[in-house]
């Protein structure tokens, strides 16, 4: 549930309202003290959806991140002597900076190294904070750490902590809406669930991913700097395992994405002890079953209770046209492709020219896939050039290559099924494109407010050329666009593509379906085990004796 | 350093390490049969500690032999626990992204954590010895028994998992839907029979190490978390996804953390292990030996 649609900016104000209205009339001290403690870990859970809400990363070192706000703040005012507002100032610098430093290593693992490598840290970051003890006391911390105070202003405790503490909440909440309002959240979403797509539409993950992990750490550390100053007491609690897991659950509980969930979570489980205090002892197993209980049972926290408002319909009448592409050509020069032992591609050379359609045929493992593998920078090359245009694009990074004028679709869609049709478009428009446009130019204005996640097979199949245009790409590379369509469906996707073609597209099509491709290609080449035994109009190709040998078994004319 | 020293650490540390293996190979059969990493691991360990603890007045103080009469009964019993742990903690999610399954585990993990914090406290306990008397005498080398019981019962639990998993057909069966359950389903296979089944072999091993480990280290409510992390660091050292790498990886942890604590402390033993970690991450993610577990996306 995004913050930018006026029913959840509704009940943001209204929640802010009672919120205010309770601390001012209602709450005495104790309330009020827990209603700072939540304020607080709401900014790390807040913090902590970017991360693992957002880009769906579970980062172990929130917890860390959170601890060292704590010990920065709590050492800047004892050791240094600095005052509000440079103690949260340190807070948030040192693990913006530890997380920036770790980034560039552990931001590429796998999710579960990922994992991994942030609770490594978080478990360095404890034996250091237990165990260097000139400068953090060791295990009994930092004592007498000064409540905020700034010239005649005050706010130690009470009323005016809690309302510091929930206007850094809404700071914080102002952060994340910019990071994750508009284009850059669709953009993040589709990062999130179609990695692979999202590079290849030219999205930069390395750089969100990095912007995210720092903001997540920036967020948790200005969170424990207030926990320092509203507590005094720095301890190596703090960076404990368990701080983690509780802004974990509160994340969960509340919703992975919503802002407001993550204020929900922290406002509930820091009131939960208070509510189950008969439980003693077993509160604590009331809290992990509420975990579980949530992760099972509300996928999208008590956010999703909400449910998501409805968007706005797209007006398709008065879209403007589609821009042409600018024309270019594709060059590929004697490239090869090795797997280990096996050869995919062994010096294979093809030119694309603007507004053709170059059919791509041969058996499976023939390396056509491995070929728009390497035009679109998923893979590597051994050997030979790629030129776009002038642009020498060999071995560039997909995001590279798809803002360089090429982009392609995948045998099997990658889409975010969460999106609807014209946001997946929108995701990935750049400056100048209207995703409208290459909705309807796509023929999908009947489902353009449909998620992704429901459309049929066919209509996916056009979103995803909707996208690849939406780049702004001259030349796309389609595999198997075609497959498992029936008759009219294909019909319906040759008439795009020749569409695209007169537009000035060129098109490198590789598909199986000969009825489909033969007719609607300019030129074919046919691979067999990484070579092009031919290549030449429909009709050539479809009697050359080495394809049939290769690939027909006989011809189909 | 003596030899004779060296060859009592290494003992100490083949010990430990032995036990660790059998948390390790509880994760890579998981991690195998369901493609997620069971953040409980280390409570599961824990618990069979406690269960050992609660079960050992069962056993008459005079045997000789309490831990090692108790195993079979710890193991039983973890192992049903472990099916049910699939029930709640695994299948109600396997469907979603991966993380829901961390999350999911972390919970569960976290329930067992305080339910044993809250029925036997804080503080550390110690467990049953799996065998009753001193240790042995060889020159200036002492052997305690229990270190001899410890890694004799691992080297037979994992062998005999060895065993089960490759000679026997339950064992293929289990390790076919670990490769590819569409597939086993297709020839008649049930994938969630066999997932259950792994998840309770792969405690049952949990439970086991944590009645080898209670008596030597004793147990506590919030052990859990380093438990898990050994076994995580053993398996990405050995190779994700390989059942032989996690069990040499863990004792190549146990022979390391003793060794360096030997040398140095205990603390700096820990500190180099994570930061270790961390290099290997940076330069070899897959492990040390070659990465086995298939993708899963």
């Amino acid at each position: 549930m995004p913050v930018s649609d006026p029913r959840s900016r509704l009940a943001l104000g209204v929640a802010a309202i009672a919120l205010a209205l309770y601390a001012l009339f209602f709450a005495g001290d104790y309330a009020l003290h827990v209603l700072t403690r939540a304020g607080i870990y709401a900014i790390a859970a807040i913090g902590y959806q970017l991360i693992f809400g957002r880009l769906g990363a579970l980062s172990l070192a929130q917890g860390c991140f959170f601890g060292l706000g704590a010990y920065a703040a709590g050492l800047g005012a004892l050791e240094l002597g600095l005052g509000f507002p440079l103690t949260l100032a340190a807070g948030v610098l040192l693990p913006s900076l530890l997380a920036a430093l770790i980034a560039i290593p552990v931001l590429r693992l796998a999710s579960h190294y990922f994992a991994l490598a942030t609770l490594g840290i978080a478990q360095l970051a404890l034996l250091v904070a237990t165990n260097w003890t000139d400068v953090t006391g060791g295990a009994n911390g930092l004592y007498g750490v000064p409540p905020i105070e700034t010239g005649t202003l005050s706010f130690g405790h009470g009323l005016p902590l809690t309302l510091l503490v929930w206007a850094c909440v809404g700071l914080a909440l102002t952060v994340s809406h910019r990071m994750t309002a508009g284009q850059r959240g669709l953009k993040v979403e589709t990062l999130r669930e179609a990695p692979l797509a999202a590079a290849a539409l030219g999205i930069d993950g390395s750089a969100i991913r990095f912007r995210f992990f720092v903001a997540s750490a920036a967020f948790g550390g200005l969170a424990g700097a207030l926990q320092a100053h509203a507590v005094g007491v720095v301890s190596p609690d703090v960076l404990q395992f368990h701080v983690l897991v509780l802004i974990l659950a509160m994340t969960v509980i509340g919703g992975r994405a919503s802002p407001l969930g993550a204020i929900l979570g922290a406002l509930l489980l820091v009131h939960l002890p208070e509510w189950f205090r008969d439980f003693a002892d077993y509160y604590l197993v009331v809290y992990g079953v509420a975990l579980l209980a949530a992760i099972i049972f509300l996928p999208r926290g008590l956010a999703g209770l909400f449910g998501k408002s409805k968007m706005p319909p797209v007006e398709t009448a008065d879209a403007e046209a589609p821009h042409d592409p600018a024309p270019l050509t594709l060059s590929v020069e004697t490239v090869s492709k090795r797997f280990g032992g096996v050869t995919a591609l062994d010096g294979t050379s093809l030119t694309l020219a603007p507004g053709e359609i170059l059919g791509l045929i041969g058996p499976n493992g023939s390396g056509k896939t491995t070929l728009v593998n390497l035009l679109s920078g998923i893979e590597k090359p051994d050997g030979g050039r790629i030129l776009l245009g002038d642009a020498d694009i060999t071995g560039k990074p997909p995001e590279h290559i798809a803002r360089a004028g090429l982009c392609r679709s995948f045998q099997h869609p990658q889409i975010a099924p969460d999106l609807t049709v014209l946001e997946t478009v929108e995701a990935i428009a750049t400056k100048g494109e209207s995703a409208q446009a290459r909705v309807i130019e796509a023929g999908l204005s009947t489902h353009a407010n449909e998620r992704a996640g429901t459309l049929p097979p066919a209509a996916l199949k056009h979103l995803e050329i909707a996208r690849a245009l939406a780049t702004g790409a001259s030349i796309l590379a389609l595999d198997e666009p075609a497959a498992g369509m029936n008759e009219v469906e294909r019909a319906a996707l040759a008439t795009l593509l020749k569409r695209l073609a007169d537009a000035g597209h060129g098109i490198l099509l590789i598909d199986h379906a000969m009825d489909f491709l033969l007719p609607l290609a300019d030129r074919v080449i046919c691979l067999s085990a990484g070579r092009v035994v031919a290549e030449g109009s429909p009709h050539e190709v479809a009697r050359d004796p080495a394809a049939i040998n290769a690939y027909f078994g006989e011809s189909p004319l | 350093m003596t030899a004779i020293a060296l060859t009592q650490i290494l003992l100490n540390g083949l010990a430990l390490g032995a036990a660790y293996a059998l948390i390790a190979l509880g994760f890579v059969i998981v991690l195998n049969a369901a493609g997620a990493v069971n953040f409980a691991q280390g409570e599961l360990v824990m618990a069979g500690g406690f269960v050992s603890i609660a079960l050992a007045p069962l056993i008459a103080e005079a045997t000789a032999l309490p831990g090692l009469l108790l195993l079979p009964l710890v193991m039983g019993l973890m192992g049903l626990i472990g099916a049910g742990f699939a029930w709640i903690a695994y299948f109600p999610v396997r469907k979603r992204h991966q993380v829901a399954v961390f999350v999911s585990t972390i919970a569960a993990g976290l329930v067992l954590q305080h339910l044993a914090n809250a029925v036997f406290g804080a503080a550390p306990r110690a467990g049953p010895p799996l065998i009753s008397g001193n240790g042995v005498t060889v020159g200036a080398l002492s052997i305690s028994l229990q270190q001899i019981a410890v890694m004799i019962c691992a080297a037979v639990l994992i062998s005999g998992t060895g065993l089960f998993l490759g000679r026997t057909q339950t064992g293929r069966q289990m390790r076919a839907v670990a490769q590819d359950p569409e597939m086993a389903a297709a020839i008649g296979i049930r994938p969630k029979r066999m997932i259950t089944l792994s998840f309770a072999l792969a405690i049952a091993l949990a439970g086991a190490a944590g009645l080898l480990l209670s008596n030597q280290f004793f147990v506590s409510p919030n052990d859990g978390g380093l438990f898990m992390l050994k076994a995580y660091i053993a398996v990405t050292i050995g190779g994700w996804g390989r059942l032989d790498g996690a069990v040499i990886g863990a004792l190549l942890i146990g022979i390391f953390e003793t060794l360096v604590a030997a040398l140095t402390s205990y603390l700096v033993a820990e500190a180099l292990l994570y930061a270790l970690l961390l290099i290997m991450l940076v330069f070899r993610p897959s492990g040390l030996l070659p990465e086995r577990a298939r993708a899963r996306v």
